[in-house]
C-alpha cells in the first residue's frame, strides 16, 4: 500500500513537472514579418456551431480573415446578455485587442458602457442603434428576404394558418415578422400568423416545444428566430410521418435538415460586411465612428433568398409555386414564383424601387403605422418598430 | 472479487491532505485527456487556466469577483453538509435572494438613501433564501422527504418563478422588450473598485461570513449539534437534540447566505434582475465542489472558493486563447468533483487487496 502510493506520487510529480516544461515551450508566435496587426475580438451570443446567427458570424469572421492577411481574430462564445462586459474587459485587457464585435442586440448597453471605458479601442455591435465616437453599428437585414419568404409561406399554406417560433420582443423581431407578414397578405389575405415568443436566442429545446405547439394548433408552415435550425428539423420530422408541414430556413443553409420541409429561407453574408469594417479601420484607426452604420440589405450583396446558397428556392417546390397564381396589383395575374422573382430585382436595385414597408400599414388595434404611399423611414424600422401588423392573431406579450 | 473495501477507522490530517491532492491531480489528469481529444496540449492548457486566472492582475481580479458569490454560497452549503442535509437548491436560494433584493431596491430604493437602502436589501435577500431553504427542512423532517429530490426541483419552482417575473409583471419599461426588470437606483448599486468588478466590502463581507460560519460550526452548541446529526442522529436524538428547530435554522443560515450571493450578484454585477441562467451561471451547483474540496469546513471553503473561481476565470480565457468551446468549464468542474468524491471515499474506506487463497 506504501509503495503503490509512493509509485503513483512520483509518477503524477513527473507528470507535473512535464507541465511546467510544456507550458515553457509554446509561449508567444513567432516573429511578425514586418506587417502591422489588427487584431479582432469577437463576443458571440450561442456556440459558434449553432448552424443559424452565430455560426453565419463565424463563417463571415473566418471569410475576413482569410481574405485579409493582417487580421488576427479571437472569439468567446455563448456570452450571455447582460454579462458581455467581463469578456470585453479580457480582449481589452489581456488579449490586447483593437476592434471589438458585439454581435447580438442585447449587448447594446453593454457595448456602450465599455467603448466608454477603453476610447482606444474600437467597437461594432450588430444590430443596433446606439453609436458614439468609438462604437459604431453594422447590420445585414434581411426583412426584404423575410417579405419574399412571406409570398411564398402565403402560397404554401393550406391551413391559412401560418406560425412564427419568436426568439425576443425587439424591433428586429417585429420588423422581420412584419415584413413576412405583409408577403403573406400580399398573395393571401385569409392567413393569419400565430407567433409564440421563447425568450431565448439559443433555446433548441424550446424551438421545439414551441413548433410543436404552433403545428398542434393547425399552422403548416413555420418561420423562426432562434439560432439553430431546430424549427426545420421538426417540420421534417412531420413530413416523414406524412403531416404536410413546411419551415423557412434562417440565416444559415439549413435545407439540409429538411430536404422536403425546407422551402426557402432567408441567408445572411456577414463576411462582406466584416471586410469592410476592418479595410475601413485599417484604412482610418482614429476615424470617429458616431455616424458610422452599416446597413446592408439586398442591394449590398448582404443578404440572400434561399435555403442553400445554390438555390433560392427549394427545387421540389419550384413548380408548384409556378403553378399557383395571384392577383397583384402591380403585375395583374402572376405566378407566386415570378412574383417572388419580379419582387427580388426590385429590392435587388434598391429600397426606392420596391420597399414592403410601403403604407398604408395598419397595426393589430387598426391604427394606421405607416401612411398611404410612405415608405417606412429607417429609424421607424429598426428603433420604433414594436407592433405586430393586422393579420397577426396572437396579442403582443406583456409590455 | 480479490479488492474488498474495509471502513478505515482514523485518517491523519496529511493523510487527508494527501488524499485530496490526489485526487486533484487524478482529476486534473482525467480533464486533460478530454484537452488532448481536443488536439489541445493539456499542461499548456492547464498552466494557461492558472496562469490567467491567478498568474495576471487581470485574471486574478475577475477570478476574485467570481470567488465572491463561491464563498457566500460554498460556507454555507458546508454548514448544510456537516449535517449530512444535502442542499442541492442553493441555486433557487441565491435567486430568491435576488427576488426579494430586487423588489426592494426597486420600490424602496427611489425614497431611501444608499446607506439605508444596501442593507435592507442584503436583509431582504437574506431572508427570502431562508424562507426558501426552509421549505425542503420542513420537508424532510416532518414528512421525510428526500432533500436532495425536493431541493433540486425547488430549483426549477424558483427559476421558472424569476423567468414569469422578468417576462410578465416585473419587466423593464426601459429594456426594449428584453426580459429585464429596469436597473436598480443608482445609489442602490455597489461601487465597484476601478477597472474591475470586485466591490471591496462585497468581498471583505463574503470572508466574513465564511469565518463566522466556521465559528459557529465548530465553537457553539448549534454548530455542535448540527455535526452530531450528521455524524450519529441515533446518538443526537438520545441526547435530546430537537432535529425540527436545529434542521430549519441550519437550512434558513444555508439558503440565507446563498441568498446574500443573489443580492451580492444583482447589485454589483447585474443591476437588474433577469434571466435566471445570466443571474447566476451556475454558482448554487459549482459551490457544491466548493464546500467539498473545503473537506465541509466553511472557513476552507474561502480558499476553495477562490481556486474554482480561478477555474471558472480560466476557462473563460482559454477558451478565447485557444478556441476551446465554452462548456470545456463544466467538464472540468465535473471531472474534478467526481475525482475529490472518490477521493473522501478513499479517506472513509481501505482497499485491501486479498490473494485468492486456494
Amino acid at each position: 500500500m506504501k509503495k503503490l502510493q509512493t509509485v503513483l506520487l512520483a509518477a503524477l510529480m513527473l507528470l507535473m513537472s512535464g507541465m511546467l516544461f510544456a507550458s515553457g515551450g509554446q509561449e508567444a508566435p513567432a516573429a511578425e514579418d514586418g506587417m502591422e496587426k489588427v487584431k479582432a475580438g469577437f463576443v458571440y451570443i450561442g456556440p459558434a456551431g449553432d448552424f443559424g446567427w452565430t455560426y453565419a458570424h463565424d463563417q463571415g469572421r473566418l471569410f475576413a480573415e482569410a481574405e485579409l492577411p493582417w487580421l488576427e481574430t479571437i472569439t468567446v462564445e455563448s456570452v450571455p446578455e447582460g454579462d458581455a462586459v467581463r469578456f470585453i474587459d479580457r480582449m481589452v485587457q489581456e488579449q490586447k485587442c483593437d476592434v471589438i464585435f458585439t454581435t447580438s442586440f442585447g449587448y447594446m448597453d453593454d457595448t456602450v458602457a465599455v467603448a466608454a471605458k477603453y476610447p482606444d479601442v474600437k467597437f461594432y455591435h450588430a444590430s443596433g442603434f446606439k453609436r458614439t465616437p468609438n462604437m459604431g453599428t453594422y447590420m445585414g437585414d434581411m426583412y426584404q428576404i423575410y417579405y419574399l419568404n412571406g409570398l411564398i409561406a402565403g402560397a404554401m399554406t393550406k391551413s391559412n394558418k401560418i406560425g412564427y417560433v419568436a426568439a425576443f420582443p425587439i424591433p428586429e423581431l417585429f420588423r422581420h415578422m412584419n415584413a413576412f407578414a405583409l408577403g403573406i397578405k400580399e398573395v393571401n389575405p385569409e392567413a393569419t400568423v400565430s407567433v409564440k415568443w421563447i425568450y431565448a436566442w439559443y433555446g433548441p429545446d424550446k424551438a421545439r416545444e414551441a413548433s410543436e405547439a404552433l403545428i398542434a394548433e393547425g399552422c403548416d408552415v413555420l418561420g423562426f428566430t432562434e439560432d439553430t435550425p431546430t424549427v426545420v428539423e421538426v417540420a421534417q420530422e412531420h413530413m416523414d410521418k406524412g403531416n404536410e408541414v413546411y419551415a423557412l430556413s434562417h440565416y444559415s443553409p439549413m435545407q439540409s435538415y429538411g430536404e422536403d420541409a425546407c422551402v426557402t429561407g432567408q441567408l445572411t453574408d456577414w463576411g462582406v460586411l466584416y471586410k469592410q469594417m476592418l479595410m475601413d479601420y485599417k484604412a482610418n484607426p482614429e476615424a470617429d465612428l458616431t455616424n458610422y452604420d452599416l446597413l446592408w440589405l439586398m442591394k449590398e450583396n448582404a443578404v440572400e433568398l434561399g435555403g442553400t446558397w445554390e438555390d433560392k428556392i427549394n427545387p421540389k417546390y419550384v413548380d408548384t409555386l409556378k403553378g399557383i397564381a395571384v392577383d397583384s396589383a402591380d403585375f395583374g395575374s402572376i405566378s407566386v414564383y415570378d412574383l417572388v422573382m419580379k419582387r427580388y430585382e426590385q429590392m435587388d436595385a434598391g429600397r426606392d424601387v420596391f420597399d414592403p414597408f410601403t403604407g398604408p400599414i395598419y397595426d393589430q388595434a387598426g391604427n394606421m403605422t405607416i401612411a398611404e404611399g410612405e415608405v417606412a423611414s429607417i429609424g421607424h424600422l429598426f428603433a420604433d418598430m414594436m407592433y405586430q401588423v393586422d393579420n397577426f392573431i396572437t396579442p403582443l406579450p406583456q409590455q | 472479487m480479490p479488492l474488498q473495501t474495509l471502513p478505515r477507522e482514523k485518517t491523519t490530517p496529511r493523510f487527508t491532505v494527501l488524499v485530496l491532492l490526489l485526487s486533484l491531480l487524478a482529476g486534473l489528469c482525467a480533464v486533460g485527456i478530454v484537452f488532448l481529444t481536443y488536439g489541445v496540449n493539456p499542461f499548456f492548457a492547464i498552466y494557461e487556466i492558472f496562469r490567467s486566472s491567478f498568474g495576471s492582475a487581470f485574471g486574478f481580479k475577475e477570478t476574485l469577483t467570481k470567488a465572491i458569490p463561491l464563498i457566500f454560497i460554498g460556507s454555507g452549503l458546508a454548514l448544510a453538509y456537516k449535517a449530512k442535509f444535502w442542499n442541492i437548491g442553493a441555486e433557487s436560494q441565491l435567486l430568491w435572494g435576488a427576488i426579494f433584493a430586487t423588489w426592494i431596491g426597486l420600490n424602496w430604493g427611489p425614497h431611501l438613501p444608499g446607506p439605508v437602502i444596501i442593507p435592507l436589501m442584503f436583509l431582504g435577500g437574506f431572508i427570502g433564501g431562508a424562507l426558501w431553504g426552509i421549505i425542503p427542512a420542513v420537508f424532510k423532517v416532518k414528512f421525510g422527504i428526500n432533500e436532495v429530490i425536493s431541493t433540486l426541483m425547488l430549483n426549477y419552482v424558483a427559476a421558472e418563478f424569476v423567468k414569469y417575473l422578468v417576462v410578465g409583471p416585473w419587466k423593464g419599461a426601459t429594456k426594449y422588450g428584453y426580459p429585464y426588470t429596469d436597473d436598480l437606483p443608482d445609489h442602490a448599486i455597489l461601487k465597484l473598485m476601478e477597472y474591475s468588478r470586485i466591490s471591496i466590502p462585497l468581498l471583505i463581507f463574503s470572508v466574513l461570513v465564511a469565518l463566522t460560519l466556521c465559528f459557529v460550526v465548530y465553537r457553539t452548541r448549534f454548530g455542535y449539534e448540527v455535526r452530531v446529526i450528521g455524524e450519529n442522529s441515533e446518538a443526537g436524538k438520545y441526547a435530546g437534540i430537537d432535529f425540527f428547530k436545529t434542521t430549519v435554522l441550519m437550512m434558513a443560515i444555508s439558503g440565507g447566505v446563498a441568498g446574500l450571493a443573489g443580492v451580492g450578484e444583482l447589485t454589483a454585477i447585474h443591476k437588474h434582475l433577469s434571466y435566471p441562467e445570466t443571474i447566476s451561471a451556475g454558482y448554487g451547483f459549482t459551490a457544491i465542489i466548493v464546500a467539498w474540496l473545503g473537506r465541509l469546513n466553511p472557513g476552507f471553503a474561502i480558499l476553495s472558493g477562490l481556486f474554482f473561481a480561478g477555474i471558472i476565470v480560466g476557462g473563460d480565457a482559454i477558451q478565447m486563447s485557444m478556441g476551446l468551446p465554452a462548456a470545456t468549464v463544466n467538464v472540468f468542474n465535473g471531472l474534478i468533483l467526481v475525482f475529490l468524491i472518490m477521493g473522501d471515499f478513499l479517506l472513509s474506506h481501505r482497499i485491501v487487496y486479498k490473494r485468492r487463497a486456494k
